[in-house]
C-alpha cells in the first residue's frame, strides 16, 4: 500500500491533502461534512490582530472554471481565535496551521508572538503575504521580494515554529519573492494564492465586485500554479506546498510532479465539501495502482523538455 | 450532506418558470420553509434554490426557478431523469415561535419559499393569508396553490392587467384590522419590497421575517461571500456582516441594516 505521508519541513503529515486557507473558516461548518482525520492539515481563515468585517456588497463573481472573490479577510480577530476557534481546532484530528495577515509589520510580529509561542496548539505559522483584498499588508508586503524579506526578518527571531510563506502570483518574477522567503529564514512557501481579476455587469457597466477587483481562484489559475511551482522547485531548497484550482487526486500528483512536497485545496471544497476526503481516496488507490512506495517520491519528479 | 438528486417532474409555469421535482429521502425529510438547497449545473458554482414544497411520503422536494442568467437557464432546461449533486438543505428558515396567524407577502418568486411556509401554517393550525406580487398577468403563477392553500389570498399586478394595480404595498391595504392584528409577516422578494413591507409591518407593531437573497458561493458558510449587515450590540459598531446562508436567510426584519 502507498504510503500518503509527506513531511514539509519539520511538519509530518499523513496525507498531501489539507484544506486551504479562506475555504474552510475553522472546520465548523465542514466537520458535518468531511472526517478530518482522513486529511493532511487545515489552514485556518486569515486571522487578523483585530476583528474585521470585511468589504462591503457584493464579494463574489462566477468565471469560467473559477470564482473573484473580495471577502477582505473577514475574521473574528487574534483573542477570539485562540479563545474558541483554536480549541475547536485542535481536536479535529489533523494539523492545525493558521494563516496569519496583517497591516503592518507590527501586526504580523505581535500575531507571530502570540501564536508562536511552544504552548500554542498552532503547527506551524502561514503568513498570509498576499491576500490582493485589503488596502494594507499581505499584498501590498508581499508583491515585492525587499518586502518579503523584511517582513519575515522582523518576524524569524519571535517564533520557533515553522513560517510558511503564502505568495502572491502577482508579480513578474515569483522565485525572486520566494528566494526572499527563504533567505529571509522561511520554511516553506506556499504557492499560490490568487491572481487579481475583475467582472464586469455589461448592464449597470460597474463591476460586479463593490471592491472593484477580487481574487480568481479555482481549476482556472491551476496552469499559473504548476508553472510557478516548477520554477521555484528549481531554485529553492525549502519545501513547497502546492495552491491553486485542485480539484481531484490527479492535480494533486501534477502539483507534487511540479515541486510540491504537498498541497492546499480551496476552492474545490465550496463546490464539495467533503471533496478533500475524497481526494486522499483517489491518491491511495493512485499509488496502489502505479505501485508507488511513498508519494512523497513524486515531488519534483517532472522531467522538462 | 451532498447529494445526487434525480429530477422527478418539471412542470413549466409561463415562459420564465418552472416547478423542479427531485428525488432525495434526506432533503425531503429534513426540509424547513424557508431553507433552500444549492443545486449544481454546467457552470463552475451551485445556484441557491428556495425549497417550494416536500412530499415526505414520495421522498421528494420541489423548487421553483426562474430563468435570471445562465445557470438558471441551464438548469431550466434539465430533463427528467437527470441527476444534479445538491447540498442542503441548507440555512434557517421561518420561525413559528409564538406565531399565531400569518401575512406572507411574496415578490414574484418569493412565492416559493412562501408556499411551503403556508402549507406549514395549515399543518399547524395557524390561519394564513397570502399576498403576492408579479409583473403582469402573464408573469403570474401559482396562482390557484395560493387560494387553496392560504386562507385569503390577495394578488397585485404592476401592470394592472390582473389583481389589485400597484405593487403588495397597494394591496395590503385591502386587508382588515381584524386581518392584520396579531398576524407575523413573512416576506420574499426584492430587497425594496421587503424594506417597505418590514415599514409597513412595524407601523402596524408587527413582527417580520424576511429572506435575503446574495450572491453565494458555497451556501454552508465558509467561503463569507454572502454577507448581509445585522445590528450590533456594541457601542459604537455600526451593524456586523453575517452569512446569509448560515445566519440567514431567513432573519427578522428589525435585525437586518438594509
Amino acid at each position: 500500500m502507498v504510503d500518503l505521508s509527506v513531511r514539509v519541513g519539520t511538519v509530518e503529515l499523513k496525507n498531501p491533502v489539507m484544506l486551504a486557507s479562506g475555504t474552510c473558516g475553522f472546520g465548523r461548518e465542514l466537520s458535518e461534512y468531511l472526517d478530518f482525520s482522513k486529511i493532511g492539515g487545515i489552514c485556518s481563515k486569515g486571522l487578523t490582530l483585530l476583528p474585521r468585517e470585511g468589504n462591503p456588497g457584493c464579494r463574489a463573481a462566477e468565471t469560467s472554471s473559477g470564482m473573484l472573490n473580495s471577502v477582505g479577510l473577514q475574521n473574528p480577530g487574534l483573542a477570539a481565535f485562540l479563545n474558541k476557534e483554536l480549541p475547536f481546532m485542535q481536536g479535529l484530528g489533523t494539523k492545525v496551521i493558521v494563516n496569519v495577515a496583517g497591516h503592518c509589520t507590527e501586526d504580523y510580529q505581535k500575531m507571530v508572538e502570540r501564536l508562536g509561542t511552544p504552548e500554542c496548539a498552532a503547527d506551524a505559522l502561514e503568513l498570509n503575504l498576499s491576500c490582493p483584498n485589503v488596502k494594507e499588508g499581505c499584498m501590498t508586503i508581499g508583491a515585492t521580494a525587499e518586502g518579503v524579506y523584511a517582513l519575515l526578518r522582523a518576524v524569524r527571531g519571535l517564533t520557533d515554529k515553522p513560517l510558511w510563506v503564502k505568495l502572491t502570483p502577482n508579480v513578474t518574477s515569483i522565485t525572486e519573492t520566494a528566494l526572499a522567503a527563504q533567505e529571509a529564514g522561511g520554511d516553506a512557501v506556499v504557492l499560490i494564492n490568487t491572481l487579481m481579476g475583475m467582472a464586469i455587469d455589461i448592464k449597470t457597466r460597474r463591476p460586479v465586485l463593490q471592491n472593484n477587483t477580487g481574487g480568481l481562484s479555482g481549476p482556472a489559475v491551476k496552469p499559473v500554479a504548476i508553472r510557478m511551482i516548477s520554477e521555484c522547485f528549481r531554485v529553492l531548497t525549502i519545501p513547497i506546498v502546492g495552491v491553486g484550482g485542485i480539484m481531484n487526486a490527479s492535480d494533486v500528483i501534477e502539483f507534487m510532479l511540479a515541486g510540491a512536497a504537498a498541497v492546499e485545496v480551496g476552492t474545490a471544497s465550496l463546490l464539495h465539501p467533503a471533496i478533500c476526503a475524497k481526494i486522499v481516496d483517489e491518491l491511495q488507490i493512485y499509488g496502489d495502482d502505479n505501485k508507488i512506495d511513498r508519494i512523497s517520491a513524486l515531488t519534483g519528479d517532472l522531467r522538462l523538455w | 450532506m451532498e447529494y445526487e438528486a434525480g429530477l422527478v417532474d418539471k412542470k413549466m409555469l409561463g415562459k420564465e418558470n418552472a416547478l423542479l421535482t427531485f428525488a432525495c429521502e434526506s432533503i425531503a425529510r429534513k426540509a424547513l420553509p424557508g431553507q433552500f438547497v444549492n443545486l449544481s449545473c454546467r457552470y463552475f458554482l451551485k445556484r441557491p434554490l428556495g425549497i417550494c414544497s416536500v412530499d415526505e411520503a414520495a421522498g421528494t422536494f420541489s423548487v421553483g426557478v426562474r430563468e435570471v442568467g445562465a445557470g438558471t437557464r441551464d438548469i431550466l432546461q434539465a430533463r427528467v431523469g437527470d441527476v444534479f449533486s445538491v447540498l442542503g438543505p441548507l440555512g434557517n428558515g421561518f420561525s413559528f415561535d409564538g406565531v399565531s396567524k400569518i401575512i406572507t407577502v411574496g415578490g414574484g418568486t418569493g412565492i416559493y419559499p412562501l408556499i411551503f411556509a403556508l402549507r406549514k401554517a395549515n399543518a399547524l393550525g395557524i390561519p394564513s393569508i397570502c399576498v403576492n406580487g408579479f409583473r403582469s398577468r402573464d408573469d403570474s403563477f401559482l396562482l390557484s396553490d395560493c387560494e387553496k392553500i392560504a386562507g385569503k389570498a390577495i394578488f397585485s399586478t404592476d401592470a394592472g392587467d390582473f389583481g389589485v394595480k400597484g405593487n403588495v404595498i397597494d394591496a395590503l391595504m385591502f386587508l382588515s384590522d381584524d386581518e392584520i392584528k396579531g398576524s407575523t409577516v413573512f416576506a420574499v422578494g426584492p430587497e425594496i419590497m421587503m424594506i417597505k413591507v418590514s415599514e409597513w409591518a412595524a407601523q402596524h407593531g408587527l413582527s417580520c421575517q424576511v429572506s435575503l437573497e446574495k450572491r453565494m458561493a458555497c451556501g454552508i458558510g465558509i467561503c463569507l461571500v454572502c454577507v448581509c449587515k445585522v445590528r450590533s450590540s456594541e457601542e459604537g459598531v455600526p451593524f456586523h456582516h453575517v452569512r446569509c446562508c448560515k445566519e440567514g436567510p431567513v432573519m427578522n426584519a428589525s435585525e437586518v441594516v438594509w
